[in-house]
């Protein structure tokens, strides 16, 4: 029996399209996983089902009765709940205050005795009275399962829910999600961790670029052909110049940090080392590290030269919007470009538009605001500041992600441009057509450590995914 | 889209024609607001609070605030007042004068510092930093004077010299004007200036960018209250007294002058020039309605009104 059907949904955001045309069919009291690379719109798809996104276009059915979810509150009606990724608890409230949101006639005794059973259903052994604050993000996330069971939710999505657990918690995770499932309750399991998703689920589906490739008993499949559907066609050889390294500009030793566990590598000058992992792999962690954000708690790194770094998220970490395209580029370079003080602004003109002519930069004028540029010229002018700044080794972190496809093609030729230049650059990607492209080594993380090495020759995207999601535990 | 400086600009000259037309006509037929001595004394007026709120950009483009310029600026006038009167009678009234100013303006400095250090090192918010000195500072002034003015008398002596020179309208109007000048260049021109805003617009994106983060924010603080105590002086010169109490919500119409003036409170971006035409919206409305003798509460809500039209109408054009 059918207890969601989704069909047909679209959904965009600004100019870039989520969701074209993606189906599921979850029946009663399975865990069905949803999987899906970065960006294949999985998050979406269950938001939409969830009632806190509102889809463009689409078809949702409910024990086979046409239904309309505009709101969350629609959603919990009819019985749908969800586990976010970032576990969207009041933290300032009580464990039982978090509960009853909503309903505020119970109060004191009356409100313990409410949620004391949905407490017990999954597990979690502390008074209801206690500070949200104060628990553990395992526990928090069994708070957020219990309120979901409070609203009598059927279905139950979780958004990659063991991505901010140790393991012992993922454990005792998964030994609710098979009560729940004994309940009859419905869990869509959305992950790309290949080891959970054949461990739990009952079916698979695959979402890849916004659309539905396909839904699969896990019984009758294996990790590598849901990885193919997973990374769709195979990639075509792309022939690069090779290039020569020198001599070893950074070099880390054991690094480890809040998300890092004893990461060690080298780079050479003339190098690219790609690498690969999921978010939340400790691959944006490995910036921060190197860059003196995060706090190392061991190991060390040997650096023979500055250091760039341009951050995963050129809108909150990289750019300064209000500001215009020729003050955002020379930003880190002003110590040099001025007398006394002042900027020689004829000076930023000229470099600015030496290097923009470099990377294919578009825009009206260079006292645009930022904000104004399309996202592949904003991190051509994210590219910019570093290219000026002229560091030894540059960290880019996914720096092709969600831009459209020339831009990508100019960021490539960039960065080919500065290794032949003698710069070790150190490219962070999810797209893994891109590392092999770009790339002369290839390292892969996963949970913070480093899983696999490969050479550009050897690596295929079906190694790097195995070594990205562990695949090699689940069989 | 009419820019946000214009918008501003618009408003001023909505607010100086309605003065001219419900200003009071004088026995010549002139209009009284339109008169050369109305028109200097509206910008004597706005001239200490307008400084202040020069320096003010510069904090809220960092995206902070300070809150302790009427206490800074009270206790740069009981300083100004007290080195006059205590301090080294038998100096000669150059030098006598010079050295109060100075240590006014190094006392007010040193406050500053003291802000900028504690917002930029101990990464406590900016509003409770400068609460808590405009609290103390107060209470410093207070301490200082005994709670008492310091009379600066009419007749010969250093003090009453130094009130009869700094309370020449051209000589407030002037620093003023050069004030407004040096701000305007520094945010436009100088590496000072763009650090300003990068931290106020995007303050992560300002670190990996790697800079000076903590020292453009002591600068900012700093800078604050240097100007404060430039309005101390000026302040003691135009009173004829150092006024431990002195300045008390100055710092408020300071940050209404620089929101009117199309700076948002979240930093990041606005102009100086925005904040003199906002400084000049509120000395015009003052003057405009005292000239009609309208009743000082009611003033006082029709100023309330005007703040929040003028933010209103900013955010407006922004979503458009």
């Amino acid at each position: 029996m059918k207890l969601l059907q989704a069909d047909d949904i679209h959904k965009h955001y600004g100019g870039a399209q989520a969701l074209r045309g993606a189906s599921l069919s979850v029946r009663g009291g399975e865990v069905h996983a949803l999987v899906g690379e970065n960006g294949a719109g999985k998050s979406t798809l269950a938001r939409i089902l969830a009632g806190s996104t509102r889809a463009d276009s689409g078809r949702i059915l409910i024990d086979e009765q046409p239904v309309t979810i505009a709101t969350p509150r629609d959603a919990q009606r009819l019985g749908i709940g969800i586990i976010y990724q970032e576990l969207d608890l009041f933290r300032h409230l009580t464990v039982a205050e978090n509960l009853v949101t909503g309903s505020v006639e119970l109060q004191g005794r009356r409100m313990d005795e409410f949620c004391r059973p949905f407490l017990d259903a999954v597990g979690l052994d502390c008074s209801p009275r206690r500070m949200v604050s104060t628990l553990s993000i395992g526990q928090m996330q069994l708070v957020a399962i219990a309120r979901a069971l409070s609203t009598n939710a059927q279905l139950i999505l979780m958004d990659e829910p063991t991505s901010a657990l140790f393991e012992d918690a993922a454990e005792r995770l998964f030994a609710l999600i098979a009560g729940l499932k004994r309940r009859g309750v419905a869990i869509v399991y959305v992950s790309h961790k290949m080891d959970e998703i054949f461990r739990l689920s009952d079916r698979v589906t695959v979402l890849r670029d916004g659309m539905t490739v396909g839904s699969v008993e896990t019984a009758r499949t294996r990790p590598a052909s849901v990885i193919h559907m997973m990374i769709g066609r195979d990639l075509e050889a792309e022939q690069r110049e090779p290039r020569t390294s020198g001599e070893v500009v950074l070099s880390v030793d054991r690094l480890s940090t809040a998300k890092l566990r004893g990461v060690s590598f080298h780079l050479r000058r003339g190098e690219v080392l790609g690498v690969a992992g999921l978010v939340g792999s400790g691959r944006s962690e490995l910036g921060a590290a190197l860059f003196g954000m995060d706090r190392v708690t061991g190991g060390a790194i040997h650096q023979s030269g500055t250091l760039g770094l341009v951050p995963e998220d050129r809108r909150y970490q990289g750019l300064m919007m209000q500001m215009s395209v020729a003050e955002n580029g020379t930003l880190a370079v002003l110590p040099r470009m001025q007398t006394a003080g002042f900027v020689k602004r004829r000076r930023e003109r000229r470099e600015m538009e030496r290097v923009g002519r470099q990377l294919g930069l578009h825009c009206r004028s260079l006292d645009d605001a930022v904000s104004t540029l399309s996202g592949g010229n904003q991190q051509k002018v994210l590219l910019a500041r570093w290219l000026l700044a002229n560091p030894d080794v540059l960290f880019l972190d996914d720096p092709a992600r969600g831009i459209d496809v020339g831009a990508k093609e100019d960021i490539y030729r960039a960065i080919d441009r500065l290794a032949r230049g003698g710069k070790g650059v150190i490219l962070v990607s999810s797209e893994l057509p891109e590392l092999v492209r770009c790339c002369d080594r290839i390292l892969v993380l996963c949970e913070g450590r480093v899983t696999a090495m490969f050479s550009a020759a050897e690596a295929t995207q079906e190694k790097i995914m195995a070594a990205a999601t562990n695949a090699g535990d689940a069989n | 889209m009419i820019p946000r400086r214009a918008q501003s600009l618009a408003a001023l000259t909505g607010i100086v024609i309605l003065a001219i037309a419900i200003s009071p006509v004088a026995g010549d037929g002139s209009r009284v607001f339109l008169q050369l001595g109305n028109l200097t004394d509206i910008l004597r007026q706005i001239s200490l609070i307008g400084m202040i709120a020069l320096a003010m950009t510069f904090v809220i483009l960092t995206g902070g605030i300070d809150l302790s310029v009427g206490s800074i600026l009270a206790l740069a006038t009981a300083v100004t007042a007290m080195v006059l009167t205590r301090v080294a009678p038998g100096m000669s009234y150059g030098p006598h004068i010079l050295l109060a100013i100075a240590a006014a303006v190094a006392v007010a400095g040193i406050t500053g510092v003291l802000n900028g250090a504690v917002v930029a090192t101990l990464r406590i918010q900016p509003f409770i930093v400068t609460l808590a000195s405009m609290i103390g500072v107060r209470g410093l002034a207070k301490w200082i004077t005994r709670n008492e003015n310091i009379d600066i008398g009419f007749g010969q002596d250093v003090a009453a010299q130094f009130a009869t020179v700094f309370r020449e309208k051209a000589i407030v109007i002037g620093a003023y004007a050069c004030a407004a000048a040096m701000f305007w260049l520094m945010l436009a021109r100088t590496v000072f200036g763009r650090h300003v805003r990068a931290i106020g617009d995007n303050e992560k994106a300002a670190q990996y960018a790697g800079l000076p983060i903590r020292r453009t924010k002591l600068w900012v603080y700093t800078i604050s209250g240097l100007l404060s105590g430039v309005a101390g002086v000026l302040y003691a010169a135009e009173n004829h007294q150092g006024n431990p109490n002195a300045g008390v919500a100055y710092e408020l119409d300071a940050i209404a002058a620089v929101v009117i003036g199309g700076t948002p409170l979240s930093g990041g971006r606005g102009s100086i020039s925005g904040t003199i035409v906002g400084s000049l919206i509120m000395g015009v409305l003052t003057n405009m309605l005292r000239l009609k003798n309208v009743d000082s509460n009611l003033e006082m809500m029709i100023k309330a009104v005007i703040i929040v039209l003028a933010v209103a109408v900013q955010r407006e054009r922004e979503s458009a």
